[in-house]
């Protein structure tokens, strides 16, 4: 009983972790067929796919996207290269300096994107002045800046994912193919490159999402090129439109997309690895016998359900015209204010009464009092549109003024009587 | 005088750090010769076939290969090929891409490569097995596969790191005559890395004892067994009882030694250390198990030995007599079953029978460890 | 050292060997070290325009560090309260974060490095996927989710559970909760890589024993499992203590976070050495603090970035 329950509670934790975790993601993502102005997700007015539209009209996001790409790129390149050759020098670097180089390498996960944007910045800012460069230079260039700012740190991740590879590997291998006479750059392109290709294409999946995603390093580095990132953080900074979600839903089905085929092909290669070894010589030679595509594979399923979906869903952004729907909206909020306009009438209308009502009967016990209630302004109540605070603050003001206008004039200002002397 | 290409040691030394890993290595190796180094694990054998291969450069002294000095020359400018000892197949490309790698290196097109694949899967005995992956072979066949990878490139010298030593005890037995017959048929100089006495002697037409990075002596297979130079040499290679004790007198080649347990007994003094023991010296004396006989009891003499036994077990080839030795250590007598009776001993006292070719008179030194 | 070097040319040769060497002296030396001297070294200087930088007037001074703590010269008050209340409230949110994260993902870490079978890739793939979305719209998000008129106040409202919607974003629940949304990954994956490998029987045999699943895990599980924790604990506060881009979405307008000093420092006020100087404190307290950590709970730095 006791263990039962346990597991009761381990699923209701899950459930409620994996709530927190995509939750919010689909929340966000369903704001943007929404037609408030305003992404939520409740009240639901009108299913639109007007916020792509917009979307792809906007200019800024379009070209922060284009930055994205080359920055993502070079930094693809350089961190990959870089985090290759610090995984092959800490495979085989002197003992002695391994725990200090070891630190050095993985110190740029551990520092704050921040610091790590400030120090490119301020760094080849000097070596610009000391080269005599001018601000236009190279070395102040954005997507330079970005790149290498970036690459400092993804640079460690790409080292992490492909050391862990490298670990497995046989020296002897390359050893091999120099004994039979290949060059140090044929061993290396021949047998270790292909060797690393999983970890390499991993690492630079991996650099590429970093350097995409990135805002702390990217925001000080950026200079004249905004990344995606930069022009998304300024457009949330500033106030949300559901073009916004637009964007997010299309990464996130992008996201979900490519991790379903990533596991689908992974999935597939075990089953041929599987169908492989039991293979016999005959059929190794010839042709084997693959097991189908979908076979006892979950996530390539799940891929087909989704490119269903995705079809469907396009198929119906393109007929569907949200037109009428929006316009009954608009019809109905106009209707909704214009009856809590007569509500409130209806509710000055009574105090009035209530009011009067009052008024009558306390008689002209009440009528010394200077509160001008009674005063022409009065009228302006029934004005639609118009607030009680209105009323009250126009018969404060008539109030105040005789206070300053008193027969005395400015006889008690001590300026005043200071200048007479 | 054989056609193959030599390779001599000269003066060999290779230091890691204050770590001597090769002491004074002289060794030549005539061409087409099956030559052995033999040693138990980090006696510096393959720190001695990586110098050769190219991988190491000598702290002091030359490789020669055909007579050629080959100091500053890259592992993949030298007339060698090495058979790893873990074969180091490259497990992403198929075995006839893994046979003709040297010759996609010298730019080879796919239809000559495929060809010479052909060829040398016939010569290993595996034909049509080309389009496999390395990890779909078995044992023995990726080491046949090793092979031909290897003598693909066209080596002078073909060097083989303990490439049988991940197989099991019948594969290995098979794999020696092939290896030897693979090296006859192609006539280069084979040079051998093992620990394993019994592969060096059955394969080898020289071999090098080796021992914490000196070389203890270079002989045929026959030599070494029954003519050790060194205590060391005696006991690594083969089974056989040590006697420990001093010289206590000198007849040309032979002497008495009067061992710690034993009593007086008469050795043969080895070959290599005529002339160079003197009486008063330590020294050891080795008989093998297979060279003693039961004598009659009560006799008695320099060439009888004398112990209670401890226990016996039936072999089958052979019968195997425990008895008391020197030191803690047991004498051990085998004796060929030819159908005769074996008496149980067991807690009796024997006399045992040597002849004195038989016992071989080295310097005390350093034993093989068990 | 010419000794070092001269095997690592012959193993990798001398083309292969130069490209390694240099790509590696590039990024460790021109991307890590010299950019952190530089900062340092400017952090020490005034803030001058640049015709002047170099000039006379370019020399080390200690005011950049100063004006974190007393505030401007000449200031009414005798400390910069405010800067260095954003300080300290960012180091203590960030460890809040941490304790928050850790607390939240060690279930889960110990669920998944325990069980086995096929729903645990799709689990591994739901922990990735927000991982992969961008910073920026995960805050976005939970702004979504938090806001005035958001999800949850909908639903609460809606429910009567509360009448007026309540402000997630002015009282920062918004932003405790984006930042611990946004490092889970990291506390997960070094904790559940570590406690993968933890053989089940020892949990069983400690079972046997009759003890108590909380007995098991403080005495079993957690100590087997304190690399991964620590790895995990360091990335998660680091990270929080540097997070910028939560902070300014999600943080209210009266809440500043101590990167958003630097930022401004950089951006709005231009003054580049105050902004270094205030990144120097960030990262050598950061540091000492993550130091000093290790050291009470005596880890390793070798078992960090596993």
């Amino acid at each position: 009983m006791n263990n039962s329950f346990l597991r009761v509670s381990i699923w209701v934790y899950l459930v409620i972790f994996f709530l927190y975790l995509l939750g919010p993601l689909v929340i966000m993502s369903v704001t943007a067929f929404n037609s408030s102005a305003f992404p939520r997700m409740t009240p639901w007015e009108c299913l639109t796919f007007q916020w792509f539209g917009e979307l792809f009209q906007d200019q800024r996001i379009l070209n922060g996207i284009k930055n994205s790409l080359i920055i993502g790129a070079g930094t693809v390149i350089l961190s990959v290269a870089m985090g290759l050759a610090g995984a092959l020098m800490l495979t085989q670097i002197w003992p002695k300096l391994r725990a200090t180089y070891y630190t050095i390498i993985i110190a740029p996960i551990l520092i704050p994107g921040v610091v790590l944007g400030i120090s490119t910045l301020v760094f080849w800012d000097r070596i610009n002045r000391m080269l005599g460069l001018g601000a236009d230079s190279f070395l102040s260039n954005g997507i330079f800046l970005t790149v290498i700012g970036q690459s400092t740190f993804i640079a460690s991740y790409c080292m992490l994912v492909l050391v862990a590879r490298l670990q497995r590997y046989d020296v002897a291998l390359t050893e091999a193919a120099l004994d039979l006479g290949a060059t140090h750059a044929q061993a290396f392109r021949k047998i270790l490159l292909p060797f690393m290709r999983p970890a390499i294409a991993s690492a630079a999946v991996l650099a590429f999402l970093a350097s995409f995603e990135n805002y702390n390093t990217t925001t000080f580095t950026f200079g004249e090129y905004p990344t995606l990132t930069i022009e998304l953080a300024q457009k949330v900074r500033y106030g949300i439109t559901p073009a916004i979600s637009a964007l997010a839903f299309i990464i996130v089905a992008l996201t979900v997309f490519f991790a379903l085929l990533n596991e689908a092909k992974l999935k597939r290669q075990e089953l041929v690895a599987a169908a492989r070894k039991s293979a016999t010589v005959e059929e190794l030679a010839g042709k084997i016998k693959l097991p189908s595509f979908f076979a006892g594979n979950m996530a390539a399923v799940l891929l087909v359900v989704f490119a269903v979906a995705t079809i469907t869903v396009v198929g119906t952004a393109t007929a569907y015209n949200p037109g009428q729907c929006i316009a009954n909206v608009k019809e109905q909020k106009r209707v909704e204010a214009e009856q809590r306009i007569q509500e409130l009438r209806k509710q000055r209308e009574e105090q009035r009464k209530k009011r009067e009502a009052e008024e009558v009967e306390q008689g002209g016990a009440q009528q010394s009092t200077p509160k001008p209630s009674n005063n022409s302004g009065f009228g302006n109540v029934f004005a639609p549109n118009t607030l009680g605070g209105d009323a009250e603050e126009e018969s404060s003001d008539t109030e105040t003024p005789p206070s300053n206008n008193g027969g005395f004039g400015g006889v008690f200002d001590p300026n005043s009587l200071q200048t007479d002397q | 005088m054989s056609a193959g290409v030599g390779v001599d040691l000269e003066n060999l030394w290779i230091r890691f750090g204050d770590f001597v890993a090769v002491r004074d290595a002289n060794v030549n190796i005539n061409g087409g010769d099956f030559f052995s180094f033999l040693g138990p694990s980090g006696c510096g054998k393959t720190t001695i076939l990586r110098a050769v291969s190219g991988f190491l450069e000598p702290s002091e002294g030359k490789v020669l290969i055909g007579g050629k000095d080959m100091r500053g020359i890259g592992p993949n400018k030298r007339p060698t090929a090495l058979i790893f000892q873990n074969l180091a197949l490259f497990p992403l490309m198929k075995v006839w891409e893994n046979i003709t790698f040297s010759l996609e290196i010298s730019g080879a097109s796919a239809k000559e490569r495929r060809k010479r694949a052909d060829e040398l899967l016939d010569m290993i005995a595996l034909p049509d097995q080309g389009d496999k992956l390395p990890s779909e072979l078995s044992g023995g066949q990726r080491q046949r596969v090793a092979i031909a990878r290897a003598l693909c490139a066209e080596p002078d010298v073909l060097l083989l790191d303990e490439p049988l030593s991940a197989l099991d005890l019948k594969l290995r037995q098979h794999m020696r005559t092939e290896l030897r017959e693979i090296q006859k048929r192609v006539g280069i100089t084979f040079i051998y890395i093992t620990h394993d006495q019994g592969e060096a002697l059955t394969m080898s037409d020289n071999i090098a004892v080796m021992r914490a990075g000196v070389i203890d002596q270079i002989a045929d297979g026959k030599t070494i067994y029954n003519d050790p130079n060194t205590a060391f040499a005696a006991s690594f290679v083969g089974e056989n009882n040590v006697f420990r004790g001093k010289i206590k007198q000198i007849m040309g080649n032979e002497a008495l030694i009067s061992t710690n347990r034993s009593g007086e007994l008469v050795a043969r003094i080895s070959t290599a250390n005529q002339g160079k023991l003197a009486v008063g010296d330590d020294a050891m004396m080795f008989i093998r198990p297979e060279a003693f006989a039961i004598a009659a009891d009560g006799v008695s003499g320099d060439h009888f030995v004398t112990a209670r036994v401890n226990h016996e077990e039936f072999e089958g080839n052979v019968f195997n007599i425990f008895t008391e030795g020197d030191g803690g250590k047991e004498i051990k007598v085998s004796l060929p079953n030819l159908g005769q009776s074996f008496d149980d001993h067991t807690g009796q006292n024997i006399t045992l029978e040597y002849e004195t070719r038989n016992a071989v008179l080295v310097p005390a030194g350093e034993l093989a460890a068990e | 050292m010419p000794g070092f070097l001269k095997e690592f040319f012959s193993r990798n040769g001398i083309g292969m060997g130069a490209a390694i060497l240099g790509l590696v002296l590039f990024w460790t030396i021109g991307l890590i070290i010299l950019p952190q001297l530089s900062m340092l070294d400017f952090s020490f200087r005034p803030n001058l325009p640049p015709p002047e930088i170099g000039g006379p007037k370019d020399v080390y001074t200690l005011e950049n560090y100063k004006y974190l703590i007393y505030g401007p010269e000449g200031g009414s008050q005798s400390y910069n309260a405010v800067d260095l209340r954003v300080f300290f409230r960012t180091l203590l949110a960030a460890v809040c974060v941490t304790i928050f994260n850790l607390i939240l993902c060690y279930p889960i870490a110990y669920y998944l490095g325990q069980s086995k079978g096929n729903h645990i890739r799709i689990f591994a793939i739901m922990l990735i996927i927000p991982y992969w979305i961008n910073e920026i719209l995960r805050a976005f998000a939970l702004r979504i989710i938090f806001g005035e008129t958001g999800v949850l106040n909908t639903l609460f409202v809606g429910l009567g559970i509360w009448d007026t919607p309540f402000d997630f974003i002015r009282n920062d629940i918004a932003l405790y909760a984006g930042l611990g949304y946004a490092y889970i990954l990291l506390m997960i994956f070094p904790m559940y890589n570590v406690i993968e490998s933890l053989d089940k029987n020892q949990i069983e045999a400690a079972r046997d024993l009759g003890a108590p699943w909380w007995r098991i895990h403080w005495r079993v599980v957690i100590p087997y499992a304190k690399p991964g924790i620590s790895s995990g604990c360091t990335m998660v506060f680091m990270l929080s203590a540097g997070a910028l881009a939560a902070p300014q979405i999600l943080g209210g307008p009266s809440s500043l976070w101590f990167t958003q000093l630097i930022y401004q420092q950089f951006n709005d006020n231009n003054d580049w050495p105050q902004g270094a100087a205030y990144a120097i404190v960030l990262l050598v307290t950061c540091i000492l603090f993550v130091l000093a950590m290790m050291r009470l709970f005596k880890v390793n730095m070798g078992d960090i970035g596993k």
